[in-house]
Formats: structure tokens, sequence, C-alpha cells
């Protein structure tokens, strides 16, 4: 019960600022809006591929939406704030696993997220550009897993991240870096087959095409649930990286004396 | 309430505050649904009045303690006269301008601190805070080295000369805030709060610093504090600010009198002693010491006697005079009343 | 006050904003090559696409690099010399900004020159852009070398116009306080949004970048000339006046607002 309650305060936290992030959302709206537009424009005199305008509007809209799960997550998890405010020895001396901690922490605002940016940003773009429901509820649901896998290797990643601040005391860069790698090689703008080849090589190798791009082709129907085996293999590599991670931590703290 | 400002009337105003007001607006918050964004879109505002019609002057070389609890508007009041706030009515004069008007030239003329932050430059040697100072104010590299040198001694500043502000100490801080604010030589000094934090060693060097400003170098200083001591032994006058408005002004003595706290007499006797009351009743108890006047003891046990009496009202030779009377009195001890309740009182 | 004391005095904060920073070297070197790659992501971004597709709307590669490259520019200037008028929410916040209050410089001045922020990764990338859309464009004619000055000249005034909005935006701040979701707004998402031309977009959001966010001055009408000589050189003159006017209005509000502070504590 105390991961629920962890949880749950990190999304009654965010409650108190609705109006401010409603007014982001229309920020972010018109981010996609934009991305929207310069895909009519070249699709003005050619085919996109598979997907035709339509299917690209579709795709950037759901990719825009599902930032917010997977993309915009709390920089580090926290964990750079709290090694700077010395926080990081108590949460260390905690019964609770850290990285169990921080990921409750995050699944609430995640959770937030979904409800409060992702469903009313992507709401808006079905009326805006009268786009449809995936037809079969298996669909809706394998798209489901697997943005919630997304966003399990998202908070992952941010762990790692977080971690390295005990190192470096600065780690918001990493945080902008593994974030422009996710517009370049999760297909967040461009689908990934798109990219020139040494790119796609890259970007198949690096589990970012399973934060959006494999999502998005599931929810938009071009993929299967198979792919869904990728997603799961990540997660495992990262459980087992981040339990690592938290055992160099905890050395790391023990050392300095927290 | 005027207090006893008559020795000074002759010396040149140097703060002069009349009919000031300032109210804050606060949007009002929204329950239930949408609350935040309801918030963000309606101009529904409550009105808060944080200093109601205040006046007062302060003469040069005034030493003057600005009181009151949190939230009484000590701070409001600060920001107005060093310009940072625009009243919402009244007039502010530093030494005949309007800093309202005239934010920069006033600037030029005051040394501001804030105890609770700082003005120095975060990540640089506290040095260089003073070189940019210097330029700022145009102080000639000449005064510069000058009053350097003298503040340095009086606040032993070389010892941390070279080390980056947020490395210093918060005594350390203190010190170099306030000769910072010192470097372009102001008429007058705006101390918010200065020793908040300070362990009592540096109090009292800070203590001391500003004693010295303000008898040799003449400057007038105005300070807010929530430490009585810096009040009682700064301080030839105090103000009271409560609910933003002001309740006292005058001589610290005319403050203890005024409230009339009493004075604690403890009364030891050799041996047996009789008060002249029936046995039995309940103390405290009221005793009579003539006609008019009358005094209260408090507690009696079986070798001391706890008396309280109003000084104001009753001389204390006419209680010792009574008091020997019941008994062989073997040790008077007699206690002022502690400043920090004569100011509870006020508030 | 002569000119004299303001320009001693703005070296000599500038000096002293840059050796703070230096006290942090490694973070500002890593800062700087992840800047430079943040910002070459982002326009690969736009390149992959463009490669693969050719043009858009009758814009190319090099010129759609040419109104990125412009805009990364005039940001660049911009956020170094007002970077704290960007971070007011701070001030406001934590109540610094009485600090500043009490100095005897103008309160922008003293914002200004709390903190230059030297952005030698985003020069790089938008330098880079620059000159690889630039000497394509020439290769081909279609631009000469008088583009050159043309360019600089558009790129000071484009700061200025992005100042203005920045301190309109952050003026702003005095009445709301949080102005982190406004600025997403009127500066980052109206920025990227003229990252490409504006002929992508439908009527009504062109016009919004053109009239209330006038950030479609700083890169893509000018360019219309510039690029394509389209209408006359007076459509880059004219901007001059135009972003004159939005310093005037900018200023105007910004002083309006500080008249409106409630310090934070009462």
């Amino acid at each position: 019960m105390l991961y629920f309650t962890l949880a749950s305060k990190a999304y009654a936290r965010n409650l108190h600022y609705r109006g401010a992030h409603m007014l982001h959302n229309i920020a972010s709206a018109l981010f996609g809006y934009l991305y929207a537009c310069i895909w009519i424009g070249i699709g003005q005199d050619r085919p996109l591929g598979e997907y035709g305008v339509h299917g690209m509007i579709g795709y950037i809209a759901f990719t825009q939406a599902s930032l917010w799960i997977s993309g915009f997550i709390t920089n580090g998890l926290g964990i750079p704030q709290a090694v700077r405010t010395g926080q990081i020895s108590l949460d260390l001396m905690r019964p609770v696993h850290l990285f169990v901690l921080c990921m409750c922490r995050e699944w609430g605002q995640i959770a937030y997220q979904f409800v409060y940016k992702s469903l009313p940003i992507y709401l808006l773009y079905m009326l805006l550009f009268s786009l449809t429901l995936p037809t079969h509820w298996t669909t809706l649901l394998y798209s489901l897993i697997a943005l919630a896998s997304a966003a399990y290797m998202s908070i992952c990643m941010n762990y790692i991240i977080g971690a390295t601040s005990l190192w470096t005391t600065e780690s918001s860069w990493l945080y902008w870096v593994n974030h422009a790698l996710i517009n370049l090689l999760a297909g967040f703008f461009i689908p990934v087959e798109w990219l020139p080849s040494w790119l796609q090589t890259i970007s198949w190798m690096s589990p970012y095409p399973y934060l959006l791009y494999v999502p998005t082709r599931i929810y938009l129907g071009y993929d299967q649930s198979a792919s869904l085996i990728g997603s799961l293999a990540w997660c495992i590599v990262f459980t087992l990286l981040c339990l690592l991670v938290t055992v160099i931590v905890r050395r790391k703290v023990e050392v300095q004396g927290g | 309430m005027k207090g006893d400002i008559k020795e000074m009337s002759h010396a040149q105003p140097m703060i002069e505050v009349s009919g000031l007001n300032k109210q804050f607006r606060t949007p009002v918050v929204k329950e239930g649904r949408f609350a935040g964004l309801r918030t963000l879109f309606t101009r529904e505002y409550r009105m808060k009045e944080a200093v109601k019609d205040i006046s007062f002057t302060i003469h040069k070389g005034d030493f003057v303690g600005y009181i009151g609890p949190n939230g009484a508007g000590k701070s409001t009041t600060i920001k107005m006269l060093t310009g940072i706030l625009h009243p919402s009515s009244g007039e502010v004069k530093i030494n005949g301008v309007n800093p309202h008007q005239q934010r920069r030239q006033v600037a030029k003329r005051l040394g501001v601190v804030f105890g609770q932050r700082s003005q120095l430059w975060w990540d640089l040697p506290v040095k260089d805070s003073y070189d940019i100072l210097a330029h700022m104010y145009k102080v000639t590299a000449q005064d510069k080295e000058k009053r350097l040198k003298e503040l340095g001694e009086l606040l032993v500043l070389k010892e941390f000369w070279l080390t980056p502000v947020r490395k210093l100490s918060l005594g350390q801080r203190m010190r170099a805030d306030i000769a910072a604010s010192m470097l372009h030589d102001p008429d007058v000094l705006f101390l918010d709060e200065p020793t908040i934090g300070l362990d009592v060693t540096a109090k009292r060097s800070i203590r001391g610093f500003l004693k010295k400003l303000n008898s040799e170098y003449g400057k007038t200083i105005l300070l807010t504090t929530h430490d009585m001591d810096d009040i009682e032994q700064l301080c030839e006058r105090v103000m009271v600010i409560n609910h933003g408005e002001l309740s006292y002004e005058g001589s610290i003595e005319n403050l203890r009198d005024r409230i009339g706290l009493p004075t604690l007499i403890r009364v030891t006797f050799n041996g047996a002693y009789q008060l002249p009351v029936p046995d039995g009743l309940v103390l405290p108890i009221e005793v009579a010491l003539d006609a008019d006047h009358t005094f209260r003891i408090v507690e009696a046990n079986n070798r001391e006697v706890h008396i309280e009496a109003n000084r104001q009202q009753v001389k204390a030779m006419d209680i010792l005079r009574l008091i020997s009377g019941w008994g062989e009195v073997a040790d008077i001890h007699m206690e002022e009343p502690d400043f920090e309740d004569v100011i509870h009182r006020v508030y | 006050m002569s000119i004299k004391y303001w320009l001693d005095l703005y070296a000599v904060l500038i000096r002293s904003s840059i050796r703070s920073r230096m006290q942090y070297k490694l973070n500002f070197m890593l800062g700087t090559v992840l800047a430079a790659v943040i910002q070459i992501a982002e326009f690969l971004m736009i390149a992959i696409v463009l490669n693969k597709f050719g043009a858009v709307k009758g814009w190319s590669l090099y010129e759609v690099g040419y109104l990125f490259a412009v805009m990364t520019l005039s940001k660049t200037l911009y956020r170094t010399f007002a970077s704290d008028v960007h971070h007011l929410e701070n001030y406001l916040t934590t109540g610094e900004l009485d600090q500043l209050l009490t100095r005897p410089v103008p309160i922008l001045m003293a914002l200004m020159s709390q903190n230059i922020r030297l952005m030698p990764g985003e020069l790089l990338q938008g330098g880079a852009i620059l000159y690889w859309s630039m000497h394509g464009l020439m290769s081909s004619g279609q631009i000469h070398w008088i583009a050159l000055p043309y360019t600089v000249f558009v790129i000071f005034t484009g700061a200025i116009i992005l100042f203005s909005i920045g301190l309109a935006t952050a003026t702003v701040g005095f009445w709301i306080t949080r102005i982190n979701e406004l600025q997403t707004l009127t500066e980052d998402a109206a920025q990227t949004a003229v990252r490409y031309p504006l002929i992508l977009y439908p009527s009504w959001l062109r016009s919004i970048l053109l009239v209330v966010i006038p950030v479609g001055f700083v890169n893509y009408v000018p360019s219309l000339f510039i690029l394509r000589g389209e209408y006359g050189s007076w459509l880059v003159y004219g901007i001059a006046p135009l972003a004159g006017l939005f310093l005037y209005l900018g200023l105007k509000f910004w002083k309006f607002g500080l008249t409106r502070y409630q310090s934070t504590g009462s």
C-alpha cells in the first residue's frame, strides 16, 4: 500500500497547478500542431509512404500526446535535487529500496500527466484533425501496454541520469541530451524507417524506438502485438541496470558519509 | 503617544513619513472543480491592509528600533522607505527626496542590509563584490581603499577577503554585507533583522560595530529585529507596529513605564514571619499600602515572600518599611520587568 | 550619468559574471558541448525530412536552414545579454528583486548585468548552419555576398524583437508571479514555429506570429527579400523601426509593471 500512497501523493501534489498546466497544454498542443503543419506542407505534392498525410497527422498527434508519458518526466527523478540538499542519505536509510521509492513517486506524476496533459491534448487533436479511435479494443490494450513499458523505461533512464549527479552535481544537461535523442531516435517527428540507414541502425540498437515509435505504430494498427516483446526485453535490461546502479550509489554515499 | 523626542527636535529630519498606507491585492482562490483554471481567469481580489496610516520622523544621528510581530507590516514599511515598494498612499522623504519618484538618487545615499539574503555576488570572492559596488556607487579608488581599510579593521574582514561568498559562515557573511552597505558612505542605514540566526559572539560583534557607526560616524540607523537585546543595547527610540498600525513611538523607558509591568521583590526572612492577612487565604492577594495604593503578594513559603508592585504607583521604600514589620528581613532582591515581557504586552 | 559610467559599470558586471561562471569550469565545458549536440539534433530532425522529400511548399533545405540559423543566433544574442530577464520568475519568488531595487542603477540594467550567459554551443551550431546554408545558396547563385551584411543586420534586429517579447512576458510576472507556462507559449513555442516557413501554417496562426507575438519579423519576413528578392530592400530596413517600436512598448509595459510590484512577504 505504501507504493500506492507514494504515487497518489505525487499525483495529488500536481492537482494544485492544474490551471497553469492547462495553459501549458495549449503551448504543448501548439508544438504538435506545428509539426503536423510541416507534414501537411510536405505531403502536398507527394505521398507520405504507407501513412499518407492523414496518417502522418495521426502519427504526430499520438507522439505529441505520448511525450507526456514517456518523454517529459522529472529530471533524474528528483535525485539531483536530493543530492544537493543532502536528502539522498535520508532516502537511502528508508526501509524501501531507493529505486522503488523514486519510481513510485514518478508513477504518480505520470498518471497525473496522462489524465491532465496527454488526454486533453489528444482529444483536442481528435476534434481538430477528425481522428478516429482504433476499431478493435485489443489494439487499444496493446498500445496501453506499450506506453506503460515506455513510461517504465523512461523512469529507469532518468533514474540512471539522476544517479550520475552524485559524481557531477549537475545532471540537467544529460536530461536534455536524453531528450534530444528522444526527438531524433524515438520517431517523435520522423518515423524511424525514414531516418538515414546509419541512424536507423543506431536507433534500433538503442531502446529509444520503444518510447514513442513502437507504441504509436501499434496504436495506428501498423504493427502487431509482437513488437511488445522488444519493449519487454528492454524493461528487463533496464531493471537490472537500475539495481546495479543502486548498489554503486549506496557505496558512494556510504564512502562520502552522507 | 509621541515619546521624548524633544531633545532631538533641533536636529535635521532624515526620514519623514506621513500618512503611509499599503494595500495588497491577493487573488481569491477558488474551491471545487476546475478551481485552478477559474482562479487564473477571474479578477476577484481580497484587499489586505499591510500598513495603515503610519507617520513618523527620524532625525539625523538617531538610532531607532522598529519592532512588531511577524506579519505586522515591518518589512513592508522598510520596503516602502527604501523605494522597493510603492505605497498605496502617503509620502516618504529621505533627506528631503522621495524614493518613489527618484529611486536612484535616494539609493545612492542609502545602505540597506537584509539579514535573510545577501547583496554580495554569491560565487565571487568578497573583495570582488566591493569592486563592483564601488563602480556602481561611483566611489573613487582612493575612497574605496580608505573605507575598506577602516571597515576591514572594525569588522575583521581580512580573514575571508578572498573567499567566495557562498563559503562564508553566517556571521562572516553578515559582516561582509554590512561593510558592503557602508562602502559608499551612506547617510542612512536600514537593517532588516541583521542578527537573525547568529550566535552570541557574532551578535555581540555586530552590535558593537553598529553602535560605533551611530555614535562615532553619526549614521542614522533604522533597525528591525526580533531580538530584544538588540533594541535594548542599541536603540534610543523604538517604534512598535502591530496589525499595520504604529502602536507606540518613544524611548524604551517610557515604553516600560507605560505598560506598567510590576517589579518583582523577593524578601527572605530570618526565621518566622507574619503576613498581614488571615491564614488559609489563597495567594495571590492584594494588600493595602495606604488608602490609595496596593501591592500583591504572589507567593509565600517558609522563608521567602514574593511581592509584585508597580513602581510607577508605589515607592519601593514604603513597601520595605511595611515588610520590616512582618519579621526579621535577611535579604531583599528586586527584579525589573524583562524587556521581552514589555514587548509582549505591547503586541 | 555619463555614457562612460554605464559602459564601465557594465564591463565590470559582465567580467564578474563570467568569472562566477568560470568557477564551475567542467560544468561550463560539458554544457557547451551538450548544448551544441542538442541544437544539432533539433536541426537534424527537419534536415533529414527535407533531405528525403526535397522541399516544403517551395522552401528548400538551405532556405529552411537559413531561417533556423537566424532564429538560433538572434535568440542566442538575446539570451546571452538578458538571461535573467527570462528568469525573472526566480527573482520574484525568492524576493531577490528587492535587493536589486536598492541599487542606484535602473532595475532592468541591474537585472541584465546579473548574469551574462555565454552560449558558445548555440553560437557554434547557429554559425555552422548559417555558413552551410548561405554557402549552398551562394553556390547555386540564389544569393550574393550582399546577403551577408543584411543577415548580420537582421540577426541584431531579431534579437531586439525577441528581447521585447521576453521583456513583455516577464513583466506579466508582476501580476501573476508564475510565468514559466506563459513563456513556453510566447517564447519557446513561438520561436520554434518560425524556424519553419510561415507559409506552412493556416492564416490565423500566421497572423498571430506576425501581430500578437511578432516573431515572424525575426527571420521569415526579412528572408523573403534576402533569399528570394521579393518585395524590396525596404522589407529589411523597415524592420529596424519596427523593432524599435516593440522595444519601446516593451519598456513602457515593464515600467508600468514595476510600479505594480508586490514584494513577497509582508
